[in-house]
């Protein structure tokens, strides 16, 4: 099932017109029950350096963001992808995070309930949660970047 | 600056007009959400305040109460600029509170008109003191400039007093009105943001007042304002305690934990930023 919603995927990325860093985007934050993986991470935070590019991994996650509840974890994922990136990525992603808190703060109260009833947004409320309180610490936030490129050289 | 979505004003009213439907259950929070993230794309909340006045919630009491739990979300997590609008639009949200005198149809009456004299409360708050964002939110700066002027700062904290104690008025109410199991999850509901701004206000009022304490020369001038922190300290423990036995509702926040004994007021700020709900 799985392969075939892959496939979907990269028929929809030729169709839509999605670039190639767009489309690496879209599979890292896709509604796979795992994933995104740290090298999928890596290579995106490395497309950020490039004004171009980093434009087109944001406008992603940003439309990824705001997505309905039922692709909750197309939310969720993009959350765990923007942390990534705040640290690994250029320091663009940084500001673009800054001045969109607003997109992040508000998903800290998001509420979706599966058709079993069970609560999927409380993984998105932690990580919103987290993410925020990283963004508002600028001395945390310097160090877990400092952090991140000292592991990025070893 | 790189904000590349486009929210458009049709998109906004679908928003106000699900968030707000005469459904007897909590404002749908993506609905909501969809508002505060509008008047943050357009740095604006005219467009907001147009939607909600068209809609027609003067003809049923369970839409009015919804949108004013939707309209105290937007001024706590709105641009700043859904302060300045509300305060503008003051008049329609007092006419509001007119809409349906006594208990109403369906018992929101007095639930409506205490949440309109509450959000007008905030709004002059608001207006009186700016530095101060929506949910209060901690901002170091605010408590050192109440340090420079103390006249200044003494009004400030008798406001937030006053604040406190209309929010405490309401949230009563609001518990007084849960007794029956249908639709309580709406009236519930209201309490969200409650919880919140309680705490924002609880948070600047201890920094403030230690603040004060460092810099007045006799306490004597303090012990009004002492003695009223003390009192309402023990009845917002009480409302936190409450709001922690509806399960409902600590699914959807965390209810802040504060001691059985209040903070000692006397000593230097220990908590340096002071960020307990971020």
């Amino acid at each position: 099932m799985s392969a075939r919603k892959s496939v979907m995927r990269s028929i929809k990325n030729v169709v839509n017109g999605y670039s190639s860093t767009q489309a690496m985007v879209r599979t890292a934050t896709s509604n796979d029950p795992s994933g995104p993986t740290t090298s999928q991470m890596a290579d995106i935070a490395n497309h950020t350096y490039q004004m171009s590019e980093f434009h087109e991994v944001m406008e992603m996650i940003d439309r990824r963001l705001n997505d309905k509840g039922k692709n909750w974890r197309h939310i969720a994922k993009s959350l765990t992808l923007l942390d990534y990136l705040v640290r690994y990525g250029s320091d663009d992603v940084v500001l673009w995070a800054k001045d969109n808190l607003y997109i992040i703060k508000t998903l800290r109260e998001f509420q979706f309930s599966d058709i079993t009833g069970h609560d999927q947004g409380a993984i998105i409320r932690v990580k919103a949660k987290e993410l925020t309180g990283l963004l508002k610490d600028d001395e945390r936030l310097r160090q877990e970047r400092e952090l991140a490129r000292e592991r990025a050289n070893d | 600056m790189f904000s590349s979505t486009s929210r458009t004003e049709q998109d906004l009213q679908a928003s106000v007009r699900k968030a707000c439907s005469g459904e007897e259950s909590a404002p749908k929070r993506k609905h909501v959400r969809g508002c505060i993230v509008y008047t943050w794309d357009h740095k604006a909340s005219k467009a907001f305040w147009e939607a909600m006045k068209l809609l027609p919630i003067q003809s049923d009491e369970i839409q009015m109460f919804k949108s004013l739990i939707v309209i105290h979300k937007v001024l706590q997590e709105g641009h700043p600029s859904s302060l300045v609008g509300g305060y503008r639009n003051i008049p329609w949200i007092e006419s509001l509170g007119r809409t349906f005198p006594g208990d109403g149809m369906k018992n929101y009456g007095r639930l409506i008109r205490e949440y309109v004299s509450y959000i007008i409360k905030k709004l002059h708050f608001h207006h009186d003191h700016r530095g101060f964002n929506g949910t209060f939110e901690y901002e170091e700066y605010v408590s050192l400039k109440v340090v420079s002027d103390p006249n200044e700062g003494y009004e400030a904290i008798l406001d937030l007093l006053g604040l406190q104690d209309a929010l405490d008025d309401f949230q009563r109410l609001i518990f007084a009105s849960i007794h029956r199991s249908k639709g309580s999850e709406c009236v519930v509901s209201a309490l969200v943001p409650l919880v919140a701004e309680s705490y924002g206000i609880h948070k600047f009022l201890v920094s403030m007042l230690r603040a004060m304490h460092r810099s007045a020369e006799s306490d004597e001038v303090l012990q009004p304002l002492r003695d009223r922190f003390y009192d309402q300290y023990r009845r917002l423990y009480e409302f936190y305690a409450d709001c922690s036995s509806i399960r409902y509702l600590t699914t959807l926040i965390t209810i802040p934990k504060i001691s059985v004994n209040p903070p000692n007021l006397m000593i230097e700020d220990s908590d340096t930023n002071g960020n307990g709900n971020g």
